[in-house]
C-alpha cells in the first residue's frame, strides 16, 4: 500500500509540466555541490552556506521576475537598471532624512511605473519587447544617475539602521532576513503563477497569443501584470543592494537582466514563452550562485568564472533540447496525424 | 520495353551542386515515359513506433509511375507518418524501402530529395518574406560568379511556373499571395528538385473549388509526364476526378489497396472506419423557437458590409460562400475580435455591446475559430489548460484561485463527451492528431452555458468519423435550444446539416435559402454574385 502511494506521488511530480529539465539541472546542481565540497571542505561550512544563500537571493528574485515575463513570450531588459534605480532612489531619499518606510514606498511606486510603461509599450504600442525594454533600460539607468546629480550617495545614515537590519544584517530563526524575503516572494509568485487565473493567462498568452485572446483573455492587462511582477522583483533587489552597501551606487544591478535570463533559462523557462516553472528558476539561480561561490573558493580567477557560467547556460539548454528530441538542433516535427 | 534505370548514374540524380534546369527534368521524364506503370516506390513491412504509440505496424505500400494514388485513413491512421518516413523526415524501425528498385537504407530528407521524392506538407512551409523565386530555389540557389543571381532564378522560376500553367509573378513576395497561390508555389518548388514522387498532404484543405480545379489540371499534367503522386485527403468527393488507386490505412495497419474505379465511396469509408457509417449527415428536426440573435446593419472593414440576419433557437444556420467572402471576418466582428464600424447585435431582445471577445463570452456568444493552430489551441499547454482557459471564470473562486478538482472534472467530462483519444489530460495539446486537436478546440467552448455557438470551418482537415461526431454535437446544441451558426466551405455539409443557409459574397449577404429548396447550383450562383463594381475591381 505504502509503496504504491509513493509511486503515485512520484508519478504526479513527474507529470508536472516542465519537471523534466528541473530534474536534469537538479542532478547537475547536486554534482556541482559535491565537486566543490571535495575541492574545498569549507564550501559546506555553516558560514559559507549562509553566505551562499545570501548570494543566491537577489539572483533568484530577479530570476522570478524575468521568468514571469519570459513565460508570456516577452523579455525584460530593464531589470538591471530598475535595480539600480531602486537602489539610488531609496538611498537618496534616506540620506535626505526621509523615513525609510516612506522612502521604500516611493521607490516601489517609481519601479512599478517602469513596469507599467514596459507593459504598455509592448502590448498597447506593439513594440517588440526587446526594443521597448532596451529603451526603458537606458531610461531607468539615466534616472538612477540623475537622482543624486550623477554621484553615488553617501552613507544612508543612522536613521536607516532598521532598514539595513531588515534587509541585510538581521536574522530570523537563524537565517538572514534576505533569505526569508526571497522565500516569501517565491511562494507568493509561484502560487500566483501555478494556481490562479492570472497565472494561467500568463502561460496562455505566451503559448499562443491569438488563441488566448479568442478565449477571452485580456492580453493587455496580463502583459502588464507580468512586467509589474518583474519590476517589483527588481525593486526588492535594489532595496537589498542599498541595505547591503549602506549607500546608493549608480551602477548597482549592472547586467542583472542577463543574469536573470540565465537563471530562468538554466531552470527550463523557454525564451519563446509558454513553458517553464519557478522551481526551475530556483535551481537555475542556485547553480549560478554555487558556481560563483565555489569557483571563488577553488581559487579560479574572474575570467574563468565567467567562461564557466557561459558554458553552463549553453549546455543546460542544449541538454534539455537533446533530452526532449533525442537529437541536438533537430527541428520539432509535427506529431502523428 | 522496360529499361531499368539506375538513379545514381542518371544526370538528373547526380548532385554536383549544379542546378538542374527544367528542360533537363523534362528530358528525363521523356525518357521515363518508357517505363510508365513501373513500381517506383515499394515499401515493405515497415513499422514505426513513437513513445507509447505504435504508429505503423507492418505496413506495405507501393506506387507506380504515372499514377495518382490516394492514401486514405482516419486521423491518426498513420498516413502522415508513412509519408514522413518515405520523405526521410522520420526513420523507420524495421522493414525495407525500395525506390526505383533499389533498397534504400538510412533515408534522410536530403537523400530523399536526391532520389526525387518531394513532399508538400499540410501546413505550408514557405518563407513569407522572400519572393516566389527565392522560395522555389531555397537551398539550391542559382549562382553566377559566386554570387546569387536573382535574375537567373526569376527566369528559371518563370519557366517552371509557366510549364505548370500557373500565373504568378516570380518576383512577388510570398506573404502577399493567397493561400492557394502559395500552394501552387510549393508545388513548383517540389518540381524544381526534379521530383519523380510527389506526396501531397491535404493539398485542397485551404482551396476554393475553382482553385481545386486548377490544382487537378496540374496533377493530371504531372501524371502524364510520369510522376507518381501520393494524394492524402479527407475530401472523398474530390477523389474521383484524379485518383487511379486507393490505399487505405487504419490504426497504423495496412487495410486494402484497390483500383479506384472498381470500388465505391461506401466501401472506402467502411474500410477506413472499420464499420459502416449510416448517415454521413445526421439530421434532427426541432421546432423553431424564439429569436435569439439578431444582427443589424453590421459593418466592419471592407469584408463585412451591411450584414443583417436573425438566428432562432433550435436551428442551425449555415453560412456558405467562397473563400474570402468575408464569412470569417463576420464571425470575428460578431465575437468582438475585430472592431466594428457600425451595427447592432441583439441577443434575446436586448442590445449587447461587444468590444472584445470577453464581452461576447460573458453574454453567451462563443466562437470556435477557423484556424486551430493559430487561433484555437495553445499547443505548448496541456489539454487540461486548454479546455480550462475560456472557462476560468467558472473554475475560479472569488480571489481568482483555480480549483484543481473542478478543472479536472470539467476536462475529463469534455474528453468523454467528445471521445477525444489521448494518453492523459496532462499531455501537450500539440501532440494530438489533427482531429483530436479540433475536438479539444470545440470542447473548450461547450463547457459553459451559451446562447449562440459559432462554428467556423469546424470539420476542416478531419476524418469522416470525427466529422460526424462534430455534426452530432451541433445537433445536440440545437436540441438544447442553442442557436448554432455554421460556417463551411464544403457545400454538401452545409446543405446536409443546416436548416437555413445564408450565402455570402464579397462581404455581403447575397442570398438566403431554406435547405429543402437549396441546390449546389443556387448556392454557387449566390456565392459568385459580385456586384459589377467589385467584379471589375477583381478582374483588373
Amino acid at each position: 500500500m505504502d509503496k504504491r502511494g509513493k509511486q503515485n506521488v512520484l508519478k504526479r511530480i513527474l507529470a508536472i509540466r516542465g519537471m523534466g529539465q528541473v530534474i536534469t539541472v537538479t542532478i547537475g546542481f547536486i554534482i556541482l555541490c559535491i565537486v566543490f565540497g571535495l575541492v574545498n571542505p569549507i564550501f559546506f561550512s555553516g558560514k559559507n552556506v549562509a553566505n551562499l544563500l545570501r548570494q543566491i537571493a537577489p539572483i533568484l528574485i530577479i530570476g522570478i521576475g524575468q521568468s514571469y515575463v519570459l513565460i508570456t513570450g516577452n523579455i525584460d531588459l530593464s531589470i538591471g537598471s530598475v535595480v539600480g534605480m531602486s537602489c539610488m532612489i531609496s538611498a537618496t531619499l534616506m540620506t535626505k532624512g526621509v523615513n525609510p518606510l516612506i522612502a521604500i514606498l516611493i521607490t516601489i511606486c517609481c519601479c512599478l511605473a517602469v513596469g507599467v510603461l514596459n507593459g504598455e509599450l509592448v502590448s498597447k504600442c506593439k513594440l517588440p519587447p526587446f526594443i521597448a525594454t532596451l529603451g526603458t533600460m537606458t531610461i531607468a539607468r539615466g534616472i538612477a544617475q540623475i537622482v543624486n546629480n550623477n554621484y553615488n550617495t553617501g552613507s544612508i545614515g543612522e536613521g536607516a539602521k532598521g532598514f539595513r537590519n531588515f534587509f541585510y544584517y538581521g536574522k530570523t530563526a537563524g537565517l538572514y532576513n534576505a533569505i526569508w524575503i526571497t522565500l516569501a516572494m517565491w511562494i507568493v509568485f509561484n502560487f500566483i503563477l501555478s494556481k490562479t487565473r492570472s497565472g494561467r493567462h500568463i502561460y496562455a498568452i505566451g503559448s499562443n497569443i491569438d488563441a488566448a485572446r479568442l478565449s477571452g483573455v485580456n492580453v493587455h492587462s496580463t502583459t502588464i501584470k507580468a512586467y509589474l511582477v518583474s519590476a517589483i522583483c527588481a525593486c526588492t533587489v535594489g532595496l537589498m543592494t542599498c541595505a547591503t552597501t549602506g549607500m546608493g551606487t549608480m551602477d548597482a544591478g549592472n547586467s542583472y537582466e542577463m543574469y536573470a535570463v540565465a537563471a530562468s533559462v538554466i531552470g527550463g523557462v523557454s525564451t519563446l514563452g509558454g513553458q517553464g516553472i519557478l522551481l526551475g528558476t530556483v535551481i537555475g539561480a542556485s547553480i549560478w550562485g554555487v558556481l560563483q561561490n565555489g569557483l571563488q573558493f577553488a581559487g579560479a580567477p574572474v575570467a574563468i568564472r565567467n567562461i564557466t557560467i557561459g558554458i553552463i547556460v549553453v549546455v543546460s539548454v542544449l541538454l534539455d533540447v537533446i533530452v526532449r528530441t533525442g537529437k541536438p538542433r533537430k527541428k520539432k516535427m509535427n506529431p502523428v496525424t | 520495353m522496360n529499361i531499368p534505370i539506375n538513379p545514381k548514374n542518371h544526370p538528373c540524380f547526380c548532385k554536383t551542386g549544379v542546378i538542374y534546369l527544367y528542360s533537363a527534368r523534362k528530358q528525363y521524364i521523356e525518357r521515363l515515359g518508357i517505363v510508365m506503370d513501373e513500381y517506383i516506390v515499394e515499401i515493405e513491412h515497415v513499422s514505426k513506433s513513437f513513445p507509447g504509440v505504435l504508429a505503423l505496424n507492418n505496413v506495405s505500400f507501393n506506387l507506380r509511375s504515372g499514377e495518382v494514388l490516394a492514401l486514405l485513413g482516419e486521423n491518426g491512421a498513420g498516413k502522415s507518418t508513412l509519408m514522413k518516413i518515405l520523405s526521410g523526415v522520420y526513420t523507420k524501425d524495421s522493414g525495407t524501402i525500395r525506390v526505383f528498385g533499389q533498397i534504400i537504407e538510412d533515408l534522410n530528407t536530403k537523400k530523399a530529395q536526391e532520389l526525387g521524392i518531394a513532399i508538400i506538407h499540410q501546413e505550408l512551409n514557405m518563407c513569407a518574406h522572400l519572393t516566389v523565386a527565392q522560395n522555389i530555389f531555397l537551398g539550391q540557389e542559382i549562382t553566377e560568379y559566386g554570387m546569387i543571381s536573382d535574375r537567373k532564378m526569376n527566369a528559371e522560376a518563370k519557366k517552371i511556373l509557366s510549364s505548370l500553367n500557373i500565373d504568378i509573378d516570380p518576383e512577388m513576395v510570398v506573404g502577399d499571395l493567397a493561400v492557394s497561390k502559395q500552394q501552387m508555389v510549393e508545388i513548383a518548388k517540389a518540381l524544381s528538385t526534379n521530383a519523380k514522387v510527389l506526396i501531397m498532404d491535404e493539398p485542397t484543405s485551404a482551396l476554393t473549388s475553382k482553385e481545386i480545379e486548377d490544382l487537378f489540371i496540374i496533377i493530371n499534367k504531372l501524371k502524364q509526364e510520369g510522376c507518381g503522386i501520393v494524394y492524402i485527403s479527407h475530401r472523398l468527393e474530390e477523389l474521383e476526378n484524379i485518383v487511379d488507386r486507393v490505399t487505405i490505412l487504419r490504426d497504423g495497419e495496412f487495410i486494402k489497396s484497390m483500383s479506384f474505379h472498381e470500388t465505391s465511396l461506401g466501401e472506402i469509408i467502411s474500410c477506413m472506419v472499420g464499420r459502416d457509417i449510416k448517415e454521413k449527415f445526421p439530421r434532427v428536426t426541432c421546432t423553431r423557437g424564439e429569436r435569439i440573435l439578431e444582427v443589424k446593419q453590421l459593418n466592419a472593414g471592407r469584408m463585412v458590409r451591411n450584414i443583417n440576419f436573425e438566428l432562432f433557437a433550435g436551428e442551425i444556420v449555415g453560412i456558405a460562400g467562397l473563400m474570402g467572402a468575408g464569412r470569417t471576418e463576420m464571425t470575428r466582428a460578431i465575437f468582438g475580435v475585430d472592431s466594428k464600424d457600425s451595427g447592432e447585435i441583439i441577443l434575446d431582445g436586448k442590445v449587447v455591446r461587444i468590444e472584445k471577445p470577453m464581452d461576447a463570452i460573458k453574454c453567451g456568444i462563443v466562437l470556435v475559430p477557423e484556424d486551430r493552430k493559430k487561433d484555437g489551441l495553445c499547443t505548448k499547454l496541456s489539454i487540461r489548460d486548454n479546455i480550462a482557459l475560456p472557462n476560468l471564470d467558472i473554475l475560479c473562486n472569488k480571489v481568482g484561485i483555480v480549483s484543481n478538482k473542478k478543472e479536472k472534472t470539467m476536462t475529463e467530462k469534455a474528453v468523454i463527451d467528445l471521445k477525444i483519444k489521448l494518453p492523459n489530460i496532462e499531455v501537450n495539446a500539440g501532440s494530438l492528431s489533427g482531429g483530436n486537436q479540433q475536438k479539444v478546440v470545440v470542447g473548450k467552448w461547450l463547457r459553459r452555458k451559451s446562447r449562440v455557438v459559432i462554428f467556423d470551418e469546424p470539420t476542416r482537415g478531419i476524418d469522416v468519423a470525427a466529422k460526424v461526431e462534430i455534426y452530432n454535437l451541433m445537433n445536440e446544441l440545437k436540441k438544447q435550444g442553442i442557436g448554432v451558426l455554421f460556417v463551411s466551405s464544403e457545400m454538401p455539409e452545409v446543405m446536409g446539416i443546416s436548416d437555413r443557409i445564408i450565402v455570402m459574397c464579397d462581404g455581403k449577404i447575397t442570398g438566403e435559402l431554406n435547405t429543402d429548396e437549396a441546390t449546389q447550383d443556387m448556392i454557387l450562383q449566390y456565392a459568385t454574385s459580385f456586384d459589377k463594381k467589385s467584379a471589375d475591381l477583381m478582374s483588373s
